[in-house]
């Protein structure tokens, strides 16, 4: 269960650093990530910006509970998510917990090819406790919202221009309420105009939902687009 | 429709359907040969333990009693060489038999063995040990109701020579002198098979189905088959005989080629074996002809049969461990792009455990489609073999597929199929999300 008055986001004292191979060209001296606090409050939007390859994709996978916050790695401090420190959830709870709360949107979308735009949201409920009837209403709801309907919405990824396969991502990422939407590096391969569109659909969405937003990017234009802006 | 497991499962076997298709393919394979080759042995098994009944010995000129049993009692071929009558006689009266019946082939109707034997056949003989022969009732259009033979050139019908003959009581056929494609026709010095139109046999009798070789045989008077062969040892002696009849038979004429005969029991004993031995071995010491006991001879020849069978069947368990491992690799080859969709399905919340379920049972529904395709096939493939078996060595089998062999088929490929699914399975819940999901990968 979420704590409805605890932060979306709540970071405290967060060192980690990858094991073995993973350490990569940071060796084994500096950490690959380190947020000392961050708190994000309920519909909240954040900016973290940070130069490639200072972590924040590692960050949003630690957020996410995907990748463990201790062996084999080193790591200190706690993440918590609304309320709720999601490594000290195991196994099938933690997924559970991942699929209701937290929301995705990866740079490259990430969506499941050879199912359709409707199918792709429809799947993000697959896991909820949202009863199965409504799947398909809301997934089209929210799909038509983001301006993705009628034959759009039966179509696959491949067969959609990359703005639209984006709005289908966000539109997966915001089909369970989750409290807390994660987003990498969105504006990365669009051009100024779109990367501004992409953005504030994220934040428009999100907002209307009452969902925290929490974005990653390494665009120092991004910034712009964010009252709250926080360094890594 | 929402999406559920069945839905990925189901996308994930559309997406790799050529895959997915020959691999199924190789599993029904594997399914039917199991399938054919089990009922193809029980059913041989159940024809064989028919066919020889209430007989405790078979008598005939063949070289080894295999041949003998198979020949007298299987029609697989007429007995090479013939028992004369007064041989006949003496052999009936030379121990306490409690009937000997001789049998004379040779003959055939469109290819179907004609046996010529006398009335014991029906009244003494059982195909099976507890089930007399039985005519079929009259059905509208017979011209009488049926009965057995009672007089020379009355013919009586068992049930699948009816059934593929359209004989019925009444009719009227002609019987050839010889069988095409036996050995006697591959003999250059036998005479060439020919229909013997001067002498008309009359239906008089259709049999109901016995289950044994004897189904697909007509049966009829020996006197005249005996005439039939008399008119041709006539017809070589004096050109122009247009017709033959019983008083025109000479001893030579009066031959057999087989003699089914049982041994008395002692009165209030039922088990024959004691006095079965002695006759036997009495038998033996005459070294003109060749006895043999049906039960041993079938249990011998099972013995012969079991090993072939049990290389076939280990070869068929060879197959459907080679279609699991064509599952296996079918799906392990997928796992390269799978393990992307699997990280994005444990974005949205999905559990390891589900994962491995979901790519578990694509690998299960696999072995379930092949072992489906495989009842089908088998089915099919039980008719040809049957056939095979019957045109090539006469044999009368009824394939069957009881609905226990079958599902035990089913089950043990689909277990096999998620045995083999396990290793990508053990993959998917292995995939590390955050490896798959980088923007590089």
């Amino acid at each position: 269960m979420t704590n409805a008055e605890a932060p979306a986001l709540e970071i405290t004292g967060l060192k980690f650093r990858y094991a073995g191979a993973d350490a990569g060209a940071q060796g084994r001296g500096a950490w690959t990530v380190e947020v000392p606090g961050l708190v994000v409050g309920r519909g909240e939007r954040v900016l973290l910006s940070a130069a490639s390859g200072r972590g924040k994709s590692t960050l949003l996978n630690l957020i996410a509970g995907l990748i463990d916050l201790g062996s084999p790695h080193e790591a200190e401090g706690t993440i918590r998510v609304a309320g709720r420190n999601i490594h000290a959830l195991h196994g099938a709870e933690r997924d559970a917990f991942r699929g209701r709360t937290i929301g995705m949107v990866f740079q490259t979308f990430h969506l499941l090819r050879g199912f359709s735009a409707l199918e792709n949201v429809m799947a993000a409920m697959m896991f909820s406790s949202i009863a199965a009837r409504e799947h398909e209403g809301r997934a089209r709801a929210l799909l038509s919202r983001l301006g993705i309907d009628g034959a759009l919405a039966a179509s696959e990824p491949d067969e959609l221009s990359v703005g639209q396969q984006q709005r289908v991502a966000v539109a997966r990422a915001l089909a369970c309420d989750p409290a807390l939407v994660l987003a990498d590096e969105p504006t990365a391969s669009l051009d100024p105009e779109n990367a501004r569109a992409a953005v504030e659909l994220l934040k428009g969405v999100c907002a209307e939902k009452g969902a925290a937003l929490v974005v990653v990017s390494h665009d120092p234009g991004a910034g712009a687009y964010f009252e709250r802006r926080e360094s890594l | 429709m929402a999406m559920n497991d069945w839905s990925i499962i189901g996308r994930s076997l559309r997406t790799r359907g050529a895959s997915t298709v020959i691999t199924a393919a190789t599993v029904g394979v594997a399914v039917a040969m199991l399938l054919v080759l089990l009922s193809m042995r029980d059913a041989g098994e159940r024809a064989f333990s028919r066919g020889s009944g209430n007989a405790h010995l078979v008598v005939s000129r063949d070289s080894s009693p295999l041949t003998t049993v198979l020949n007298v009692i299987f029609y697989a071929d007429p007995p090479g060489r013939f028992i004369e009558w007064r041989e006949y006689e003496r052999l009936a009266n030379s121990a306490p038999f409690a009937w000997t019946i001789p049998t004379q082939q040779g003959d055939s109707y469109k290819g179907l063995p004609v046996v010529g034997t006398t009335g014991e056949f029906f009244t003494e003989f059982r195909p099976h040990e507890r089930d007399p022969w039985r005519l079929t009732p009259r059905r509208r259009g017979d011209a009488a109701d049926g009965r057995f033979f009672e007089r020379p050139f009355e013919v009586v019908v068992g049930s699948r020579a009816a059934e593929s003959t359209g004989l019925r009581v009444g009719d009227v056929i002609y019987l050839t002198h010889g069988i095409p494609r036996s050995r006697q026709s591959a003999d250059p010095n036998a005479m060439e098979p020919h229909v013997h139109t001067e002498f008309a046999f009359t239906v008089v009798g259709v049999l109901e189905p016995t289950g044994s070789i004897h189904d697909r045989a007509l049966f009829t008077d020996l006197v005249g088959s005996w005439v039939l062969h008399a008119h041709d040892r006539r017809v070589l002696e004096q050109p122009g005989v247009k017709t033959t009849t019983e008083a025109d038979l000479l001893e030579e004429d009066r031959k057999i080629t087989g003699v089914l005969l049982r041994v008395a029991t002692r009165p209030g004993m039922m088990d024959a074996t004691a006095s079965l031995q002695p006759v036997f071995n009495q038998l033996r010491a005459d070294q003109t002809i060749t006895v043999a006991q049906p039960v041993q001879q079938i249990t011998t020849l099972f013995n012969i049969v079991s090993n072939v069978d049990r290389i076939l069947i280990a070869m068929a368990g060879v197959v459907l461990v080679s279609s699991a491992i064509s599952i296996l690799l079918a799906l392990y080859n997928s796992m390269d792009q799978r393990r992307r969709q699997v990280a994005i399905l444990r974005v949205l919340g999905c559990s390891r455990s589900r994962v491995f379920g979901l790519v578990l049972t694509e690998s299960a529904i696999i072995g379930l489609m092949g072992a489906a395709a495989g009842v089908g096939l088998a089915y099919v493939g039980g008719r040809i073999a049957a056939g095979a078996l019957q045109a090539s060595i006469g044999l009368v089998v009824e394939p069957r597929l009881p609905v226990e062999l079958v599902m035990a088929c089913a089950m043990a490929a689909v277990l096999l199929a998620a045995v083999a699914g396990a290793i990508p399975a053990a993959m998917a819940y292995r995939t590390e999300v955050w490896r798959q999901l980088r923007p590089a990968a």
